[in-house]
């Protein structure tokens, strides 16, 4: 009963939390995005969930930077309300390491909110091609002292916006399926060691509810998908290596019913069982590695890297996976409750 | 009953949304996108209810099952 409750308490929390905690201010653009040297050129900042307007002692400094060493620092900021600011450069004469263009990044620290960061955000092309010494521009104001945005909140990334909640939603469902999966091959091994009857109605109902939870899985990541990636279904490495591993649970309940004798189903869907967990490891988790992906991590890495996951989300993350994981064994408890029953009516048991 | 209960609900999720985007085509995607994190919500809730449908389902047979027998 106590693990009931705890779970509709995690996940209370986890719904709660993951929608009210604030997202970090963000830029989401900046215009216009391309310009020249020697311009003088006021351009706009976007912010999302910034605070320009608010009042500090300090002013609030805004540059576009090349790197570390090579920056540009506005002249004039002029905050228009809160996710507005105009910000006038003087553009300098000519690029680092002798380039014809350069991609810079666009920062803007408030000295009371903090600093909020676009990468890529314009592109400077050099207008003349008469080499002259490094504009002293570049290196006269370095990025520094830089304010960090206070309280507690989501990281801002492009694209994902507040979308990057999903991680509380859509990410758990692969946890529930993998524990309940794990459950499933436990009791199968436990039939085969010692054929009762309940270890067998364990294994199916944890597998059941576990495809349960993978198909969510694969529902609400076609919805995130289809906002964020551009369509539900890209042919993902992962998208394709779920379905696969669903397709293999699917064959251990067609296998399991297709025998008049239900113990010798019974046995050899236990052993069909190992195998379809075992199979789990390269789809799931070593062949998303091999191959390029849209999912976050390098280069198709099925883990969240260090950029995907910041302290507060792990606070409301990882009591999520366990109020879904709970969630996820009650339902197959009531599955296997009812299994019971029926054999119980029918005369099975 | 569960059947129409299942239907009903799976019209109004899908339905709302559309009905939200004809009026605004980008509604999903303002406001910072946090319609897709209800949609994905919605989605989940969902697809539990249609499995406990389903579980209940099989429950009234296996009531039916043992009222014949009593």
């Amino acid at each position: 009963m106590w693990w009931k409750i705890t779970s509709v308490i995690l996940l209370l929390y986890a719904i709660l939390a993951g929608f009210l905690v604030p997202l970090k201010s963000g830029i989401e653009r900046v215009e216009p995005n391309v310009a020249q040297t020697g311009q003088r050129l006021s351009v706009r900042f976007f912010g999302y969930n910034t605070f320009f307007s608010r009042p500090s002692q300090e002013p609030i400094r805004v540059w576009l930077y090349y790197n570390d060493r090579y920056a540009l620092m506005a002249q004039d900021v002029r905050p228009l309300n809160d996710t507005i600011l105009e910000a006038t450069f003087q553009m300098p004469a000519n690029l680092p390491d002798g380039r014809s263009f350069v991609t810079l990044n666009a920062l803007a620290d408030h000295p009371a909110a903090g600093a909020s960061l676009l990468p890529v955000a314009l592109t400077l092309r050099q207008v003349d091609t008469t080499r002259a010494p490094l504009d002293s521009a570049w290196t006269a104001h370095p990025v520094e002292k830089l304010h960090l945005q206070k309280g507690f909140s989501f990281p801002y990334q492009n694209i994902l916006y507040e979308t990057i909640r999903n991680t509380y939603f859509h990410v758990p469902m692969w946890f529930v399926l993998l524990f309940l999966f794990a459950a499933s091959v436990w009791y199968s091994v436990k039939y085969l060691r010692r054929p009762e009857a309940d270890f067998d109605r364990r294994a199916a109902a944890y597998a059941e509810v576990g495809i349960l939870f993978g198909l969510l899985g694969l529902a609400s990541g076609m919805v995130w998908a289809n906002y964020t990636w551009g369509k539900p279904w890209s042919n993902d490495i992962k998208q394709l290596m779920t379905a696969v591993a669903l397709l293999v649970y699917f064959a251990y309940f067609i296998l399991r019913g297709s025998f008049s004798d239900p113990e010798k189903g019974a046995r050899l869907a236990a052993v069909y069982n190992i195998f379809a967990f075992a199979s789990l490891i390269p789809l799931l988790y070593i062949l998303p590695r091999m191959f390029d992906s849209l999912h976050p991590g390098a280069t198709g890495n099925p883990a969240f890297g260090t950029q995907d996951l910041d302290n507060t989300m792990r606070a409301v993350f990882y009591p999520a996976i366990l109020g879904w994981t709970l969630l996820g064994f009650w339902i197959a408890d009531l599955r296997v409750r009812l299994q019971r029953l029926k054999d119980r009516a029918m005369g099975l048991d | 009953m569960p059947r129409t209960i299942l239907t009903f609900v799976l019209w109004l999720g899908l339905s709302l949304p559309a009905a939200f985007a004809e009026g605004n085509r980008d509604f999903m995607r303002e406001t910072g996108k946090i319609y897709v994190v209800v949609a994905t919500l919605v989605v989940i809730f969902l697809g539990i209810v249609g499995y406990l449908v389903r579980l209940e389902r099989k429950l009234t047979k296996i009531e039916h099952l043992t009222k014949d027998d009593a």
